[in-house]
């Protein structure tokens, strides 16, 4: 593997004739300040922070709609079911780019107007400023940081919603019976017998559609959402270090979805060791 | 629980199909609204659509914004007496945020054309460019003309949306045009011999020429079009393309904008701040 990255690094040398300079990429990832001496983070890595909200945002907005939608999806009466296999269909038949510029061109400038976000952004004092800055992104971009969210979430949620009603369908028929057999209705059955069962089935792929959503979230760049791929296209029109801009965000994103699918599997090992979940008798 | 949620959807549903009708700002053109300037003035800031074009508009090491163009949207913003507030956009959507009220004007070196102007008012130009065209030598090499690069086995680069690309339309029409989204891809494409010239806006060419001199040459020093630069604004709001208008006219007069436009465009004093 190694020998083969040193190839390609030569080929591109050579055969391109592109010269490398690294050191302009180290300030754009973080650098002393001129005035106070104190290291700042550079671009690209403001745009790392920007990218890991976006993903956990996102997946918050996606696990309330998916959830929703997956025990529609799993509802006993036909509108129900016919509901969420239409916006299950509808959303993943269609490309997420195309998805971003829709919402963000014709839905998006609707919610915002609605929702008076941009008002409120623009007036509000110091302090919250800087707790929007902290929780989503500096207070200009909120507006369609906002619109990034929501669509990603709704994009997100198609798939949340199809785990959702597998976990919920996992959970063996024997349950439910034992559910009515005792004159629960079928929201007390879902949620105090069902649904906590059907979580064990439901966190592992949860999990990977969260790492799903982080690389996704390039996508928000083509709406001018300052994450890691639109700084990095950005500092590429700047400077036209193309390669080295792009070697670095690929890594970036490697070691960011890398990390957390490590962090899930100690984790799900670690709930498996401990025997949590007990089976019922079927 | 039924009804109540088929409720909810139809009431978002109606609300929505109303609200599509009404357009946002004083383009909807239902009557007296208050004019852009109005609104700016209530908001405190003026926000700008731009689009990162070397050295019209770039962001440098800290994040700032600087170019010629972000000073011209500064002092534009301070003569109103309100902060200036950049929305970077991509190029090729830059029209359609600005119709769907995305910022109040696009100030990003956006060249004055007919089709364009369909859509939107233009103020008058307060900057003028030229296309020219950068080639590689190896695959296009001691070319002198623009019409030599007129050939069927020739591809040309340009950005997306820009005049430079419709400049290869029209002038280069057996050419095969690449089109792409911002000029480093281009010349990364020109690099790699996949394409056999670039055409951009001057002097975008002939940086590129100096930066890989073994690869890279400029065909001819001079600019093969000349096309007025102007501000983008919704149709319909004469107050604000009144205003526009008038300032052009001002800091044109006092020689400020040719004072800017020599620093940023023949002098190479700011590479530090990106570089």
């Amino acid at each position: 593997m190694a020998a083969l990255a040193v190839f390609i690094f030569y080929r591109i040398s050579a055969g391109l004739n592109y010269k490398w300079r690294w050191d302009i990429i180290l300030q754009y990832i973080i650098r002393i300040e001129k005035d106070t001496g104190r290291p700042v983070a550079g671009l690209i890595l403001q745009g790392f922070a920007v990218t890991i909200k976006l993903g956990i945002w996102s997946t918050v907005a996606a696990l309330f709609i998916g959830i929703v939608m997956g025990i529609l999806r799993s509802g006993k009466g036909l509108a129900s079911r016919l509901a969420g296999i239409f916006y299950v269909q509808l959303i993943r038949n269609i490309p997420p780019i195309v998805l971003i510029f829709i919402f963000y061109y014709f839905l998006g400038s609707f919610i915002i107007e609605i929702t008076g976000i941009e008002r409120l952004v623009y007036h509000a004092p110091e302090s919250v400023k800087k707790i929007i800055s902290i929780l989503f992104i500096n207070p200009v971009r909120f507006p369609a940081f906002v619109s990034a969210v929501i669509a990603m979430g709704i994009y997100e949620g198609a798939y949340i919603t199809e785990i959702v009603k597998a976990g919920i369908g996992s959970v063996g028929r024997g349950q439910w019976e034992a559910g009515r057999a005792l004159g629960m209705s079928r929201r007390k059955i879902l949620k105090y017998i069902v649904l906590p069962q059907a979580i064990r089935y439901i966190l592992p792929p949860l999990a990977g559609q969260f790492i799903s959503s982080i690389k996704d979230s390039a996508i928000v760049s083509v709406i001018s959402v300052q994450e890691l791929t639109f700084q990095g296209l950005e500092i590429m029109a700047a400077t036209y270090l193309t390669f080295e801009i792009w070697l670095l965000i690929t890594f970036l994103y490697f070691i960011l979805t890398f990390s957390c699918s490590l962090a899930f599997e100690k984790y799900f090992q670690s709930i498996r060791h401990s025997g949590s979940v007990h089976r019922f008798g079927g | 629980m039924k009804k109540i949620f088929i409720l909810t959807f139809a009431a978002l549903l109606a609300a929505a199909l109303f609200s599509c009708g009404e357009g946002k700002g004083p383009s909807s053109g239902t009557g007296a609204e208050t004019s852009l300037i109005e609104e700016v003035q209530k908001r405190g800031a003026l926000r700008v659509g731009m689009s990162t074009f070397v050295p019209w508009a770039m962001q440098d090491k800290t994040g700032e914004l600087v170019g010629f163009e972000i000073d011209v949207a500064r002092r534009l913003a301070e003569d109103m007496g309100v902060k200036a507030e950049f929305v970077p956009t991509k190029w090729s959507g830059i029209i359609p945020a600005l119709l769907t009220g995305k910022f109040d004007v696009i100030i990003g070196g956006m060249g004055i054309r007919a089709e364009r102007n369909l859509k939107v008012n233009f103020s008058i130009p307060y900057d003028f460019t030229g296309m020219s065209i950068v080639a590689n030598r190896d695959i296009a090499g001691s070319l002198d003309k623009l019409e030599d690069f007129n050939r069927k086995d020739f591809i040309i680069a340009a950005r997306i949306g820009t005049t430079a690309a419709d400049a290869v339309k029209k002038m280069l029409p057996l050419a095969e045009l690449r089109l792409f989204d911002d000029e480093s891809q281009a010349i990364q494409e020109l690099l790699n011999k996949k394409a056999h010239a670039v055409v951009a806006s001057s002097p975008l060419p002939a940086y590129q020429a100096l930066k890989y001199p073994e690869k890279l040459y400029l065909p001819f020093e001079e600019n093969f079009t000349k096309e007025p630069i102007g501000f983008a604004v919704r149709k319909g709001d004469i107050d604000t393309l009144n205003f526009f208008n008038n300032w052009i006219t001002v800091v044109e007069a006092e020689g400020w904008l040719s004072e800017r436009k020599y620093y940023w465009f023949n002098t190479r004093e700011w590479a530090s701040l990106v570089e």
